[in-house]
């Protein structure tokens, strides 16, 4: 198993909004950077380029995780809308 | 499964007596309950079918609530394999030591009680969610419960501190009903909008990450040496580097989960990918040898209520009542964990005390604290408390690492033979110990550990 086949395995019904918003600017001198590495779908991920986090909604499993890592509040955090977001099919 | 139709029924206020929300086996547990005393109830669900949001890779340990609210439950319900091999390894250096359990096998007899042995109270049962949640909603829908699939509650009507409904996102929308059943699941949001608690924690949760393997049911049936449908549970101590938690893997009929459960603070202070240890366990000696030539076919997460009772909030409001994991209710103390059974349980008692609540018309703060009495007095709440200190335990860091490493260095110099004179255990444990861990602290450990567990 190589870790990028686990995401490619994943289904989902993508809602054009973001369910979740990251307030990147508020997040900007966070040492520990938590939500880069702890999120397990990688929807986290640090721009060197432009020294900020970059945050994808797309791949979320709605979990949780960075809402309860961040210590900003700088995660505003919701389930996506009804009938949206990941699909387990097999689980 | 009736289409999602929110907005239809803004113009049926009062057509419902309660609302339930997330149909997962605490939610629709609940809603049967409810309208198996004759209450007209409405189950809401935010996934496109009850399930599709659920992801689980374990095992539901056998109670008997589910039977007393669908009859022949356990005949009926589509689960993978009865477990009757429960193996708890700890992995350190190059080695691993198991404990093996196995119950009495009866698998010529037909599956009476679901379980393939005589004694289905020793039997978990393997199953997958996005199958068993919407079957058992089904089940509910037979009853007489209005379920509403893609339907996400954004918050309660709330007015005096009372609950008398919710709020659906997107349709603009209130449903009213003097109760409302949150089963929303770990975050437990509704429950906190209501200020039953103050936001579940990361020193609360652990994140379970899991990976689906397709292999046959006989290549099961042979490396994990079962008959029919019987299955086995994995647990691995020291496979996390560090992280406490714990890797498993859990056999359905034709699929193998394999994953770890993290806790949460411990996997941000150690500052590892979940997916990255997922990788390196599935490629390392216990699993991989397990695993040979499976093919991957889904993966997921999740986070579980792991703190004991200590997360547990209030469990009701005026026209509010709270259940499954929204409740907390869910535990590991290393050699069990429990979560499905403790649902369906408290989602039963909590359908009940609903319903005797309705019926006299008083769903008052005080009245529905009974619902807490009534946890109190099963087994859930009871055993949360048995196993507090033990959950506490969990948090010990060593447990994770030390302890590991020392039992294999232990196992190793026991079977080793190499020509030298062999040593008893005793001076064997000293030197494994060497350098590794105080004597003092052995101590401290073992008594805490015993408070925790004799």
């Amino acid at each position: 198993m190589i870790v990028d086949d686990l995401f490619d395995l994943v289904s989902y019904r993508i809602h054009p909004e973001a369910h979740i918003v990251v307030d990147a600017e508020g997040c900007k001198d966070c040492a520990h950077r938590a939500c880069t590495f702890s999120c397990p779908a990688r929807c986290y991920t640090w721009s060197e380029e432009r020294a900020r986090v970059e945050f994808a909604y797309e791949a979320c499993l709605e979990c949780g995780t960075c809402l309860l890592v961040c210590d900003r509040k700088a995660v505003d955090w919701h389930y996506p809308p009804g009938g949206y977001g990941v699909r387990f099919r097999l689980t | 499964m009736p289409p999602a139709a929110p907005t239809t029924l803004g113009s049926d206020r009062g057509a419902f007596d309660a609302i339930v929300v997330g149909a997962g086996p605490a939610g629709t547990s609940a809603a049967l309950a409810l309208a198996q005393k004759g209450f007209r109830v409405l189950l809401l669900e935010r996934g496109d079918y009850p399930g599709a949001k659920n992801m689980f890779g374990g095992m539901m340990a056998y109670c008997p609530a589910p039977e007393e609210l669908v009859p022949g439950f356990w005949e009926r319900a589509p689960w993978e394999r009865a477990v009757t091999k429960r193996v708890l390894s700890v992995v350190g250096g190059g080695s691993s030591t198991s404990l093996v359990f196995q119950a009495a096998s009866d698998s010529g007899r037909p599956s009476a009680g679901g379980g393939s042995t005589s004694d289905q109270t020793l039997t978990g049962f393997t199953l997958f969610r996005p199958q068993f949640d919407r079957w058992y909603a089904e089940q509910a829908v037979a009853q007489g419960v209005t379920l509403l699939t893609g339907c996400r509650v954004e918050g309660l009507l709330l007015h005096d501190g009372a609950v008398w409904g919710v709020r659906i996102a997107g349709a603009e929308d209130v449903v009213e009903a003097p109760v409302v059943v949150a089963c929303d699941g770990t975050l437990s949001l509704v429950a906190q909008q209501a200020g039953l608690h103050t936001g579940v924690r990361a020193e609360h949760v652990a994140l379970g990450v899991r990976a689906l393997y397709a292999l046959s049911e006989e290549g099961i049936d042979e490396r994990f040496a079962l008959d029919g449908r019987e299955g086995a549970t994995y647990e691995f101590l020291g496979c996390t580097e560090g992280i406490r938690g714990g890797s498993f893997m859990y056999t359905q009929t034709e699929t193998v989960s394999v994953g770890m459960v993290l806790h949460l603070d411990s996997l941000k202070a150690r500052g590892v990918p979940p997916y990255g240890l997922l990788e390196r366990f599935v490629a390392s000696p216990p699993a991989a040898s397990l695993l040979r030539a499976a093919r991957l076919v889904e993966y997921s997460a999740h986070l579980l209520p792991e703190a004991g009772t200590r997360m547990v909030p209030r469990l009701s409001a005026a026209g509010l009542l709270v259940a499954g994991d929204a409740a907390g209710l869910c535990y590991t103390n290393g050699l069990i964990q429990e979560g499905m059974n403790l649902a369906m349980t408290s989602g039963l008692l909590a359908g009940r005390v609903a319903a005797e609540a309705l019926a006299e018309g008083d769903l008052s703060a005080r009245r529905l604290a009974r619902y807490a009495g009534e946890l109190e007095r099963s087994f859930v709440l009871k055993d949360m408390k048995t196993f507090d200190r033990a959950v506490d335990f969990m948090r010990e860091d060593r447990l994770f690492t030390v302890y590991p490493r020392v039992i294999s260095a232990l196992m190793e110099d026991l079977y080793r033979s190499d020509g030298t004179p062999k040593e008893k255990i005793g001076p064997l444990a000293r030197r494994a110990l060497k350098g590794e861990l105080p004597v003092r602290a052995l101590i401290a450990d073992l008594f805490r550990g015993g408070r925790g567990y004799l």
